[in-house]
């Protein structure tokens, strides 16, 4: 059976396991009951696009830790070795200038909201580390979240399908009854 | 997505059990894992290219010394650093994407299944097909 426990506050859709019983919420009439299940359909197709945007937003950020870290495992590679490292950084959009650096033991870590702060190499390779784990945990639990919701979008279109073709059948009955009785 | 009791209305009404209905979202889910892996089956095979790319003009290259990208910077690198690199990045690349591959076997087999399972029931009132 359906079990009725939420995620992230998103309600389960109930399995309908016979129409005309699911019907008598609606008064037995299947268009009270249409409606109903569109506007839910339409409430979790609207989660399911809020949550796809935090998937692609989390996703773009994924990139951008792995080259911080690709970085910094440089540095860390070249320490010690005396070798003069040359760099070519971008100044403006399109101007390159040069910088050589020896030696160097820290880097500063852009933390947001105009915040820099230097960090041994370890502490921000430690730091990098951590913080991409935690961006393919939260993108995983984003992941299976999604794949519940497709299952709620599921079982609402199939239960829309259902009644919309009950009611379909019915019409034919009652088409046919008609027919019987004036002949 | 497509997913829709027929329209149509032969006339003949399936029940819909609870198994039918777990079988028609576990349905769902796979096909939207398709699609997923398809996205980056398409991005690893991009990136291989581009690999490859680079790796050719690395031979063709005559200076000693060529710049690396890591992340926003260039690095000044010996040649033969760089070739390591991306004979490292090329070798991650490939068994990402065999990886990749496998998986997508394993979903298309079992879309296979289900499909037999739903249209052996269902027949053309359901629609599994993409458009």
């Amino acid at each position: 059976m359906a079990s009725s426990f939420q995620r992230r506050g998103i309600p389960v859709a109930s399995f309908v396991e016979d129409v005309p019983t699911f019907l008598q919420q609606y008064n037995s009439d299947p268009s009270t009951a249409l409606t109903a299940l569109q506007e839910k359909l339409q409430q979790y197709k609207i989660a399911e696009m809020k949550l796809l945007g935090q998937k692609r937003d989390l996703q773009s950020k994924i990139p951008d830790m792995k080259k911080c870290l690709q970085i910094v495992g440089t540095l860390l590679a070249k320490r010690g070795s005396g070798e003069v490292m040359k760099m070519d950084f971008e100044v403006a959009e399109g101007i390159y200038s040069q910088a050589q650096f020896e030696d160097t033991n820290s880097v500063c870590l852009w933390l947001g909201a105009n915040v820099m702060l230097e960090y041994t190499c370890e502490e921000a390779m430690e730091l990098l580390t951590k913080n991409l784990d935690t961006a393919n945990t939260s993108l995983a639990a984003m992941v299976e979240d999604l794949y519940f919701l497709r299952d709620q979008i599921t079982t609402t279109e199939v239960t829309i399908a259902r009644v919309f073709n009950w009611d379909v059948h019915q019409r034919r009955k009652q088409r046919s009854l008609k027919v019987d009785e004036s002949s | 997505m497509v997913m829709r009791g027929g329209a149509k209305g032969d006339g003949v009404e399936t029940e819909v059990t609870w198994e039918d209905q777990q079988n028609i979202n576990l349905f769902g889910r796979i096909n939207s894992k398709f699609h997923e892996l398809e996205d980056e089956i398409k991005a690893k095979k991009d990136m291989a290219e581009n690999l490859e790319d680079a790796s050719n003009e690395l031979i063709l290259a005559d200076e000693e010394e060529v710049r690396y990208q890591i992340g926003e910077v260039f690095s000044h690198m010996p040649k033969d650093e760089v070739e390591e690199r991306l004979e490292t990045l090329k070798e991650e690349n490939t068994q990402e994407l065999e990886k990749l591959n496998k998986e997508k076997e394993q979903v298309l087999a079992q879309m296979a299944d289900l499909k037999k399972i739903l249209y052996g029931k269902f027949n053309d009132s359901i629609n599994l097909e993409e458009d």
